[in-house]
């Protein structure tokens, strides 16, 4: 059980999100000002943070940087814009995840539990694993659903830093910094290539990828 | 005139003092030096007063030379060899003198009128970059008609045909000065009958639209080429205040238009917020109620549907604002393909049959336009087809086509152009509940990504879409 704060100025969708919360025992914390959100952080004992980026006494964006600046609970962004390049500046600015109003609650739960494993990603020893994928770090060697894949280093690594988020989105820039280097945040394609001949190795229909998801303009998660 | 009378009277006198000082200083100064005296009354009127005067203090200076210093004294006769010498020496003193000092004078006037002109140009131009764009040019027009008479600017588009003003010739003389950027009328090489100046506001290579026309100065005068250069020059500086006021109206236009898009993506963007937030509480709700509840399910697809709706009218409004602008990258089109399909509902006793091949060339769209129309033309095939739906890509050419087709009734072949329009439902499909919209903004999305969407009849007797989109380059991993 975790205590999640949810901000949002509208009574309906907190009350709405503490239903949603407890079907998975999840304690809500509601409160609907950016001034409250921060004293309540400050307060502690957050394992988690829901938040609307539309609030009225302060900007959404620059309450991430506010939290992160204080706690390390991760955030998710609950907004009602459709806008990309708002996502991708909310997780830049050190957003863990997003949903999009109206959001589905099964969905919202899963990037919830997503988030709340991150740091206590199921690492044992030199072992990385998600779902079918299983990675051994040290050999450099990757499985899924118990048939070994042989990779190449960019594909391997790809798939590692994909399968350390957990489920967690990654923007197309988290993934090409921490793969090919600060240089090539914007070559998208080398991503598309990668991604592509990753598919054709892990998924089982590659045409219809189950496990490596994309989502439109903003990056790529692990279904 | 008054100035070359004084010059004589100055001649005369100076060449008299001279006579007086030197009958004077005669004893002292011995003759050759007196006679060199005369020469400054010479110098002096030559320079002052050019040739005429010059000339005249030479031959008085020569006659009082002789008169008054030249033994025998107090008469006019001349003795010898010497004395013609010395009045030709006057004279010569004062032919080349003037000639001289002509020159001089003649280039100081020059310098003093040209300095007078770039001073004319420098206050129109100070006038012209003083004032507010707008009124500017009708101030710097009325700054030129008090100096230089009538001046008028004609527009191509507007010429003074019923004005008495203008004669035919005028008219002529000015569309002559339109088309071909020659100055034209009177004064000018180019029917010089005329009674108006034309001056074009930019230079030759560079037409403007319109003339500046200047009338014929009054009492017969005719305006000289140097005049006419500097006007020439005065209506480029007019020319020029044109240009940055039409600038300037351009900027104001593209301000007002960046303000009203601003205000209605702001409007569109509350809009959105403001429906998607009890949106989601409706959705929410019944998806919690919806777990063994057919009527709720229901209640669940139409609130998602609704939720569509929304993001088809704000699609709508983009393309109807013209604020479309493509973020085009390189895309694969099974992500797109994939994430369409995973974000509808499949209603239930429907196939989706796929057929994305995994080596398909990458295509290049923006991502999310390319899945909004994707979502559209799935949703709309789901919405028609009677069992299957069928996704077909494939590379033909230098294009990656998507085809998108059902088994539903099909559309009349009469109907087909109709359907990309707004709110255009055939007839018999108010079912389906479509929003009226989806496949106008499949085709305004298409056509801002530079792809093409055309509709015929699918194998199957239903409908097919098909989507062509530019492949990529291929980059390298």
């Amino acid at each position: 059980m975790s205590r999640i704060l949810c901000i949002d100025d509208e009574l309906a969708i907190l009350r709405l999100l503490d239903v949603v919360l407890k079907h998975d025992g999840h304690e809500a914390v509601a409160v609907t000002t950016g001034r409250a959100a921060m004293d309540a952080v400050a307060k502690g004992g957050i394992d988690a943070v829901l938040l609307d980026l539309g609030l009225p006494d302060r900007d959404g964006l620059e309450l991430i940087s506010a939290i992160r600046g204080v706690s390390q609970a991760p955030i998710i962004v609950v907004s009602a814009r459709g806008d990309v390049t708002e996502k991708v500046a909310a997780l830049d600015l050190g957003a863990a995840d997003f949903v999009t109003k109206p959001f589905d609650g099964d969905e919202l739960r899963a990037r919830l539990r997503a988030a709340l494993r991150r740091g206590t990603a199921a690492t044992a020893g030199a072992e990385l694993c998600y779902g079918p994928i299983r990675m051994l770090l040290d050999r450099h060697e990757a499985e899924v659903a118990g048939r070994s894949v042989s990779l190449t280093p960019k594909e391997y690594s790809v798939l590692q830093v994909l399968v350390e988020a957990g489920g967690r989105v990654l923007t197309h820039a988290a993934l090409l910094e921490r793969v090919w280097g600060k240089a090539h945040r914007s070559d998208v394609e080398y991503l598309r290539v990668a991604v592509r001949a990753l598919r054709l190795k892990i998924e089982a229909d590659p045409s219809q990828p189950a496990l490596i998801r994309n989502e439109p303009g903003i990056g790529y998660r692990l279904a | 005139m008054q100035r070359s009378a004084t010059s004589y009277v100055f001649a005369l006198a100076g060449v008299a003092v001279v006579a007086w000082l030197s009958s004077l200083a005669l004893p002292l100064l011995g003759l050759a030096s007196s006679a060199l005296l005369f020469l400054l009354p010479v110098l002096y009127a030559a320079a002052r007063g050019g040739i005429g005067p010059g000339l005249f203090a030479a031959l008085a200076a020569a006659t009082a030379y002789n008169f008054f210093l030249l033994p025998p004294r107090y008469t006019f006769r001349i003795h010898g060899l010497e004395n013609l010498v010395s009045v030709f020496v006057l004279v010569a003193v004062a032919v080349v003198t003037s000639r001289l000092a002509t020159r001089l004078m003649i280039r100081e006037a020059e310098a003093l009128e040209r300095a007078r002109l770039s001073d004319e140009a420098a206050e129109l131009s100070a006038i012209l970059a003083g004032h507010p764009a707008q009124t500017a040019c009708a101030k710097g027009i009325d700054w030129i008609a008090t100096r230089y008479g009538d001046l008028r600017l004609l527009a191509e588009a507007a010429m003074p045909t019923g004005d008495a003003a203008f004669s035919s010739l005028d008219l002529a003389a000015a569309a002559w000065a339109l088309h071909n950027g020659d100055m034209t009328g009177h004064g000018t090489e180019v029917m010089p009958a005329a009674d108006w100046t034309f001056f074009p506001l930019a230079p030759k290579n560079r037409k403007d639209g319109h003339v500046a026309a200047l009338a014929r100065p009054n009492g017969g005068r005719r305006r000289d080429a140097a005049e006419l250069g500097h006007l020439s020059q005065l209506c480029f500086l007019l020319g020029q205040c044109r240009d940055r006021e039409a600038l300037e109206a351009e900027r104001r236009e593209r301000e007002r238009l960046e303000e009203a898009d601003h205000l209605r993506r702001t409007f569109l963007a509350s809009l959105a917020h403001d429906f998607r937030t009890p949106l989601t509480v409706i959705t929410g709700r019944l998806a919690l109620l919806a777990e063994g509840n057919p009527d709720a399910q229901d209640a669940l697809a139409a609130a998602k549907r609704l939720d569509r709706m929304m993001t088809d009218l704000v699609g709508a409004a983009r393309i109807e604002a013209g604020s479309l602008a493509p973020a085009m990258e390189n895309l694969d089109l099974i992500d797109v393909v994939a994430e369409a399909v995973g974000g509808l509902t499949v209603p239930q006793g429907l196939f989706v049959q796929r057929s994305v091949p995994a080596n398909l060339p990458f295509v290049t769209g923006d991502p999310v336009l390319l899945h909004h129309i994707m979502t559209n033309l799935i949703d709309n095939a789901m919405r028609h087809a009677a069992t299957t739906v069928t996704l077909d890509a494939r590379q033909e050419g230098e294009k990656a086509v998507f085809r998108v087709s059902d088994d539903g009734p099909g559309v009349p072949e009469a109907e087909r152009n109709r359907i990309f329009e707004r709110f255009v439902r055939l007839e018999g499909s108010d079912r389906t509940s479509g929003s009226g919209l989806g496949l106008a903004i499949v085709k305004g999305f298409a056509d801002a990504m530079g792809m093409t969407v055309s509709v015929d009849a699918a194998p199957s007797g239903g409908t097919r879409f098909t989507l062509a989109m530019p492949i990529a380059i291929e980059g390298c991993a």
